[in-house]
C-alpha cells in the first residue's frame, strides 16, 4: 500500500517548523505565478530572482502567522508582489514619456480628427491567437511591448489591468493621484495597444 | 468649448472615460463621437479588449523557469543551514 502525499495544511505545518523540503514541495506548484507575478512588475531577470528569493524567504518566515482564511497560492502571490514593490521602490528609474503623443494612436489632421482612417483596422478581433504558435508570439509580442514600458507606466498596467486593482488603491500604494493612475495607465495601453497592432498586421506601423 | 471632441480628443481620454471620472458634457461628447467615428469606436474596444488579452497572453507557464527553480534551491539550502553560520 502506498502513502498518500501529505496535504497542503501538513506541508505549512513540516515548512513553518523549519523542514525545507516540506517548504520546497509547498511552494514549487506556485513557483510559476510567484515568478511570472514579480516578473511582470519588474521586467528585468535579475531583479525578478531577488526578489522571489526576498519572496521566499518572507513566506518562510510568515508561515507560522498563515491562518489559512485564503488559498496559500493566494497569500503567497500577494507576499511576491510586495517584495516585488518593494525591490521596485529601491530602484532609482527616471523616465521621461510625459509626452502627449503617447495618449493617442494618430496620425491626426490639424482640426485633431484622423487621417487615412483606413489604415487603423479592427485589430482586436484579430488580435485572439489560437493556435499554440500564435499564442507564443503573443505572449513573446506582449512581453517585449511590456518589457519597452518605462517603469512608472508598466506598474500601473500591470497592477490595474492584470492585477485587477482599484485606482484608488494603486494611487494609494505607489504614492500617486488617481488622476496621475489613470494617465499612465492610458499610455501604457495606448503604447501596448500599438505595439500589438503592429504584431497583428505583421509588422507594419 | 468645441461642441464635439475631435479624435485626439477622445482618444486622450479614453481612459478617464471608461473610468466614469470626466465631467458629464465631456463624457456626452465623447460617446456621440465613438457613435459616430469608426476609428475612435475601434481604438475604444481595443483599449478595452487589452486587458484581457494580455491577461491570457502572459499568464505563467506551466513550468517555472530555471531562474525561479534556483531561487527556491537557494532558499532551501539557506534554511537548512544553522543560524549564525
Amino acid at each position: 500500500m502506498t502513502e498518500s502525499p501529505p496535504t497542503e495544511t501538513e506541508l505549512i505545518q513540516r515548512a513553518a517548523e523549519g523542514d525545507s523540503d516540506a517548504f520546497g514541495a509547498l511552494v514549487t506548484p506556485h513557483l510559476s505565478l510567484f515568478h511570472n507575478g514579480i516578473h511582470r512588475i519588474l521586467g528585468n531577470t535579475a531583479d525578478t530572482q531577488d526578489a522571489l528569493q526576498d519572496a521566499l524567504m518572507s513566506i518562510h518566515r510568515d508561515l507560522p502567522r498563515f491562518e489559512g482564511r485564503s488559498r496559500f497560492s493566494s497569500w503567497g502571490y500577494k507576499v511576491c508582489l510586495n517584495a516585488a514593490l518593494m525591490v521596485r521602490r529601491s530602484r532609482v528609474r527616471i523616465h521621461d514619456m510625459e509626452r502627449s503623443e503617447f495618449l493617442t494612436l494618430g496620425p491626426f489632421d490639424d482640426r485633431g480628427h484622423h487621417l487615412e482612417s483606413e489604415r487603423l483596422p479592427e485589430w482586436q478581433v484579430e488580435a485572439q491567437a489560437h493556435s499554440l504558435v500564435e499564442q507564443q508570439e503573443m505572449r513573446e509580442c506582449l512581453t517585449r511591448a511590456l518589457d519597452e514600458l518605462p517603469d512608472s507606466h508598466r506598474i500601473v498596467f500591470v497592477l490595474k489591468d492584470l492585477e485587477d486593482w482599484e485606482t484608488d488603491d494603486i494611487a494609494r500604494h505607489l504614492q500617486l493621484s488617481p488622476g496621475t493612475v489613470r494617465q499612465r495607465l492610458h499610455r501604457a495601453r495606448v503604447l501596448l495597444q500599438a505595439r500589438l497592432r503592429t504584431h497583428v498586421l505583421g509588422g507594419r506601423p | 468649448m468645441k461642441l464635439l471632441p475631435s479624435c485626439h480628443d477622445v482618444q486622450t481620454d479614453l481612459t478617464e472615460y471608461a473610468e466614469g471620472t470626466l465631467p458629464v458634457s465631456r463624457r456626452l461628447g465623447i460617446r456621440l463621437h465613438l457613435w459616430m467615428c469608426w476609428v475612435c469606436a475601434a481604438f475604444a474596444r481595443g483599449l478595452e479588449a487589452l486587458p484581457g488579452i494580455a491577461k491570457t497572453a502572459l499568464a505563467p507557464p506551466p513550468e517555472a523557469p530555471g531562474a525561479a527553480t534556483d531561487a527556491l534551491a537557494q532558499v532551501q539550502l539557506a534554511l537548512r543551514k544553522p543560524p549564525g553560520t
